[in-house]
């Protein structure tokens, strides 16, 4: 991809993207993450109208209602800078940058949140959190590792299709087919959560148990699966957890 | 009982800026359960409770998303405050970290989740008020205000959150001479519940993990470490 034609320094773009990390500092109730995009596009609005008037203007249009997952944020951020170039120049009228706006963040919050929140996030979490038994504490930087290799490389790209490709950004953003990868990322948050149950239960059993080994495991192991099905029916997770904590106690305190 | 104040005024550090990691500023996932509970554990000198309890935890909140507009539990807080009570404990019994330890500050603080929710949507309303503040001062010509406003959203974060984590991390002394008071059967009991609640949150992990057939690769996973540790296990006793 050739780099934008945009009247902007370099520095002013890597501004506008340092600024977008903050998008959420002010998150509110009325204009959700209005503050945050206003703050990021500031430094190339400064630069795009030296006339006061018309720099208040183009603020004040960042001022208003504006929510979309924080990372996928970044393509916005940079579609808005390159649509406000073309505001400057007389290429299109400010109306199109709102609507550019209004039209892509809801699509893009559902992506986001598919994608990282509901997909990327449990996976990365589960497979470290199943190989702190085999790694110990550095599971801990694995976890980094792996979700900010995507987490960052994505955020950086995003914002340089944004700024690229404005409007198009779009159909890049639909190549990346990210639903079919978050799907992919699901089944192994459930396999290794799985996996880690079944390790934590069969290791217990073998500490504790003596003779009694193959029992206890295979009660840690069925309190597991009874606690599945209870929360698949609405049972609040720390009614289960107390639970499990209490029948654990007892068989402690008793056996 | 001595209060090692250093702790307390780490813990509530640490606390304080993972919170802001969380939602105002990058979301790197310092503040993930696993990662601020093993680095609290870090700080205060006791890794193995930080990273016991941020498994535990960070399998029990894993489901949960901050979709929308919508609050959930604050995970964060949960993690921070319970590693830095379970740290503080260790370090007032004096003896090693122990599963009866990671257990007992578990059940007792595992509920700063909700705690947390609560703290989140109290500081909505000032943030509110940050956003009026920017379009008074879009409209009066004041941009540089205005768009400042965003930054001043921050603070009541980090002063209510690290305040709150050094609060557990005192918690953690008071709570030793309950712990030395317990009968040795119940102190056994504490150490098995460990085990059993962390199998029970990696099963509510892998029903949180949205996955569309949950219990099909749950329980493939599950089949297959439990074939291999029995196989190593046997190859062991041969």
């Amino acid at each position: 991809m050739s780099a934008p034609d945009l009247p902007l320094p370099p520095w002013v773009l890597v501004r506008v993207f340092l600024r977008s990390l903050f998008l959420q500092a002010s998150w509110n109730p009325k204009g959700m993450q209005n503050l945050g995009l206003a703050y990021s596009v500031f430094p190339a609005l400064e630069h795009l109208y030296p006339d006061r008037a018309a720099r208040e203007e183009a603020v004040r249009r960042h001022l208003v209602f504006f929510n979309t997952h924080p990372y996928v944020a970044a393509a916005i951020v940079g579609g808005v800078v390159n649509h406000e170039v073309r505001i400057a120049r007389g290429e299109e009228t400010p109306d199109k940058v709102v609507a550019f706006k209004a039209a892509l963040m809801g699509p893009l919050a559902a992506l986001g949140d598919g994608f990282f929140w509901l997909s990327l996030k449990p996976a990365v979490g589960a497979v470290s959190a199943a190989m702190v038994p085999l790694l110990g504490v550095w599971a801990v930087p694995l976890f980094l590792v792996l979700y900010n290799l995507v987490h960052v490389l994505l955020r950086v790209r995003l914002y340089w299709l944004g700024l690229s490709l404005g409007d198009r950004l779009v159909e890049a953003v639909a190549r990346a087919n990210l639903p079919s990868r978050g799907a992919k990322l699901r089944a192994v948050a459930a396999t290794s959560a799985g996996g880690l149950a079944a390790w934590l239960s069969v290791s217990f059993g073998t500490n504790a148990g003596g003779v009694r080994a193959p029992l206890l495991a295979a009660g840690c192991l069925a309190l597991g699966v009874a606690s599945y099905v209870l929360v698949s029916r609405r049972v609040p997770n720390y009614v289960v957890l107390y639970l499990a904590a209490g029948l654990a106690c007892a068989a402690g305190a008793f056996l | 009982m001595s209060v090692v104040w250093t702790q307390v005024a780490l813990a509530g550090l640490w606390g304080g800026l993972v919170a802001l990691e969380r939602k105002a500023f990058l979301q790197a996932m310092l503040s993930r359960p696993l990662v601020a509970a093993t680095i609290m554990g870090l700080l205060l000198g006791d890794v193995p409770s930080g990273l016991s309890v941020g498994l535990l935890l960070e399998l029990f909140f894993l489901g949960t998303a901050n979709l929308g507009a919508a609050l959930p539990e604050n995970d964060t807080l949960a993690a921070t405050g319970t590693s830095a009570a379970a740290a503080t404990l260790t370090t007032a019994t004096g003896a090693g970290s122990t599963p009866a330890i990671w257990s007992l500050a578990v059940l007792l603080f595992i509920g700063l989740g909700r705690v947390g929710r609560r703290g989140d949507r109290l500081l909505e309303g000032y943030t509110a008020r940050l956003a009026r503040v920017a379009l008074a001062s879009a409209e009066a010509g004041n941009l540089t205000r205005a768009v400042r406003q965003n930054l001043w959203g921050m603070w009541p974060h980090f002063v209510l959150y690290g305040c709150l984590t050094s609060l557990c991390a005192l918690a953690g002394f008071f709570v030793e001479p309950l712990l030395q008071a317990l009968p040795p059967p119940v102190v056994r009991g504490l150490a098995w519940a460990w085990p059993a609640m962390a199998s029970v949150s990696a099963s509510l992990a892998a029903q949180g993990s949205h996955a569309r057939r949950a219990p099909l690769y749950a329980a493939l996973g599950a089949a297959a470490v439990t074939v291999a540790v029995v196989l190593l296990l046997l190859q062991e006793h041969r």
